[in-house]
């Protein structure tokens, strides 16, 4: 029994961190149609600026996470801006060209920081453990659970209660009509990948103390964060939070049992098939065209 | 006699297409000759190799509008064939008639695994390197295709079916040699010619399976099966309403595709001397959309240079110690160029730079002609 429940906790935790990487990802990909396999890259920065606040500046981790957030928003600004607006109507392409911005950024760290893996050390405040249910889990987890959950419903007041949101959604609608009522779709684009890169950048300063930082950690990330979006149905924010918590109990569950490479193909295998016959994602009701 | 003329017209027009893909075939052959040092020829074959796959690439992709970032799936299945059968010539040699691989001894396995056994055969793992690729991508593809998936997730379901399969070679390690790959081959010997890695006879029998896949690739883009997948990939649902079966072409394509990354992989194989798991890794798999990409995805001759260019470019810089750690950025940086402002690549630029020539010497000429006809008029 402690057993069981120990493994639907590290479910859930692992679900946390899948939550955190995916959501950023999804809003560009659902509001943008961009494949943007840069994102394990944003994931990388924000680790990075973590390390860096840390050991120049002497900033504890929670306390850089809004600066964080800022400056990877940047860089995202910045290839929105300069690359991808140049690519309207050419969804494959944006594929090629992200990928492209990811190797520049992996080999530009490597270039000023080197290789070697660094390390940035838990906040002093959640580096013990506490009790849940009997079982003792460390606090930081629980943590990140609750920060991915605060992020998500940042995340759904933004796109559904505000300005911005709100034009964004007219956009995704019809970009014409949208832009014949005045709204700037370049300038929401913008925003709006800078604001995914920033999420991806806070994913990445939040896991930085439970793996070592390097400039090709992104990678693994990135695959992991596209099979929630797609399982979660690309326009559904609730189906990106279902489909993380799913594929992180999942992964525990079937790790549990067998090994880590037979639950990650058949995790793999799962979204295969799921593509084939639910290519809008398993939360998403069918709509009528 | 017009429909003579027509004929010869057409002929005319075939040569002319065709004279890139020979005159490039003519420098590959041609290169031993000037090339007097056999690491240089191996590296050379070892980029030419890669160029086969990229024309792989280019047939699904540039033609058939199917990004398949699994592409290095097909061509791992062909390297590991080989592999499989160059190892068991080892066996006699090294662990006696009745033993098994050096690997398999060292994971304790007691008997050769049964999909083992026909790569005693040569001539079948040649043929598996070749079939199995094939039916596999045909299997894939029916189950996508069918379903009527296309871009974005065509992409993603051969990304994650490849990661699957890399994934679980490297498991299992007893039958796989898992992470290290198989190495320590026999050379292939095929009737009585052995092919040493280093040797001319390797480069030859690369540079004629760049011919042989060059030549397939182009008969199949001028075919009527050919002309149809490049109809679909431009209005797939126009030509479904023509009544054409979309699906049964796109898995055609997809299988031929893999067929010839099998082929490329059997014979980076021989030329690497090993085959290993990052054969079909995500690395590969992506760089070769990239040489597509630089080279042209649109052309066959155009893919083939993107792949030989930028892998021997990448291969020389980052052998120098000067551009080790910045080639990468120079090769993204480059790309991402590429993507924005040459969607053609590099054949779309010589295209587009050959069309501009012949314009101006059109006008130059048209330009003399009024003038002759000027002066022939005041006279």
């Amino acid at each position: 029994m402690d057993q069981f429940i120990e493994q639907i906790v590290t479910g859930l935790s692992i679900g946390s961190i899948l939550l955190l990487v995916a959501l950023g990802l999804s809003i560009i990909y659902g509001s943008m149609g961009i494949i943007n396999l840069a994102h394990g890259e944003f994931v990388m920065l924000g680790a990075y600026a973590a390390w860096v606040f840390h050991t120049y500046l002497g900033l504890g981790l929670l306390a850089s996470l809004v600066p964080i957030f800022l400056v990877v928003a940047a860089f995202g600004w910045v290839i929105e801006r300069y690359v991808l607006s140049l690519l309207n109507n050419r969804p494959l392409d944006t594929i090629l060209a992200t990928w492209g911005v990811g190797i520049m950024l992996q080999q530009a760290v490597r270039l000023m920081v080197g290789s070697e893996l660094r390390y940035v050390q838990l906040p002093p405040a959640l580096s013990d453990s506490m009790d849940v249910l009997g079982i003792p889990i460390s606090s930081y987890r629980v943590f990140l659970f609750g920060v991915s959950i605060a992020l998500f419903g940042a995340t759904w007041l933004l796109m559904n209660r505000t300005t911005v949101g709100m034009k964004l959604r007219a956009i995704i609608q019809d970009r014409s009509v949208a832009a014949s009522f005045g709204i700037n779709a370049k300038r929401v684009y913008a925003l709006t990948f800078a604001y995914g890169a920033g999420l991806a950048g806070l994913a990445g300063a939040l896991v930085s103390p439970l793996k070592s930082v390097s400039p090709d950690m992104g990678t693994g990330y990135v695959v992991d964060a596209f099979m929630v979006v797609v399982l979660g149905g690309v326009q559904s924010l609730a189906g990106t939070v279902a489909s993380a918590f799913i594929l992180g109990e999942l992964s525990g569950g079937i790790a549990f049992l067998q090994n880590d490479t037979v639950a990650k193909a058949i995790v793999l295998l799962a979204i295969v098939v799921l593509i084939r016959f639910r290519p809008e994602g398993l939360f998403t009701a069918r709509v009528r065209a | 006699m017009p429909s003579n003329a027509t004929t010869s017209s057409g002929l005319q027009r075939l040569i002319a297409q065709l004279a890139p893909l020979l005159i490039v075939c003519a420098v590959v052959f041609s290169l031993p000759v000037l090339l007097n040092n056999d690491f240089l020829l191996n590296k050379v074959a070892r980029y030419l190799v890669l160029g086969i796959l990229t024309v792989s690439l280019g047939l699904s992709w540039g033609f058939g509008g199917i990004l398949n970032l699994g592409q290095a799936m097909s061509f791992g299945l062909g390297s590991y064939a080989m592999a499989m059968a160059l190892k068991l010539k080892t066996v006699p040699v090294h662990t006696g008639a009745s033993g098994l691989p050096d690997f398999m001894v060292w994971n304790n396995v007691q008997h050769l695994p049964w999909f083992w056994e026909p790569f005693r055969s040569l001539s079948f793992a040649i043929a598996a390197g070749l079939i199995v690729p094939a039916l596999v991508a045909a299997a894939l593809g029916w189950f996508m295709f069918r379903g009527r998936v296309t871009g974005v997730y065509v992409s993603i379901i051969t990304l994650a079916t490849m990661v699957v399969i890399n994934l679980v070679i490297i498991d299992q390690q007893s039958y796989t040699g898992g992470f290290n790959g198989i190495t320590d081959l026999a050379q292939l010997e095929i009737f009585g010619v052995a092919f040493d890695a280093y040797g001319r006879a390797t480069y030859y029998l690369v540079a004629g399976c760049v011919l042989l896949s060059l030549l397939v690739a182009f008969a199949f883009t001028k075919s009527k099966a050919g002309l149809i997948v490049q109809a679909i990939r431009d209005h797939e649902s126009r030509v479904r309403y023509f009544g054409y079966d979309v699906a049964l072409y796109q898995i055609f394509v997809f299988a031929l595709s893999a067929a010839i990354a099998g082929l490329a992989g059997m014979l980076y194989t021989v030329v690497m001397e090993f085959a290993s798991p990052t054969f079909l890794g995500v690395q590969l798999s992506l760089s070769v959309v990239v040489w597509c990409a630089v080279g042209g995805r649109q052309s066959l001759v155009g893919a083939f240079l993107g792949a030989v260019l930028v892998a021997g470019m990448q291969g020389a810089l980052s052998e120098s110690a000067a551009f080790l750690e910045t080639w990468t950025l120079v090769m993204g940086a480059l790309f991402v160029l590429v993507v924005l402002f040459l969607p053609k690549g590099l054949a779309g630029l010589a295209q587009a730079t050959w069309r501009w020539v012949i314009q101006r010497r059109q006008a130059a000429s048209g330009a003399v002609a009024r003038g002759v006809s000027q002066t022939e008029g005041s006279t």
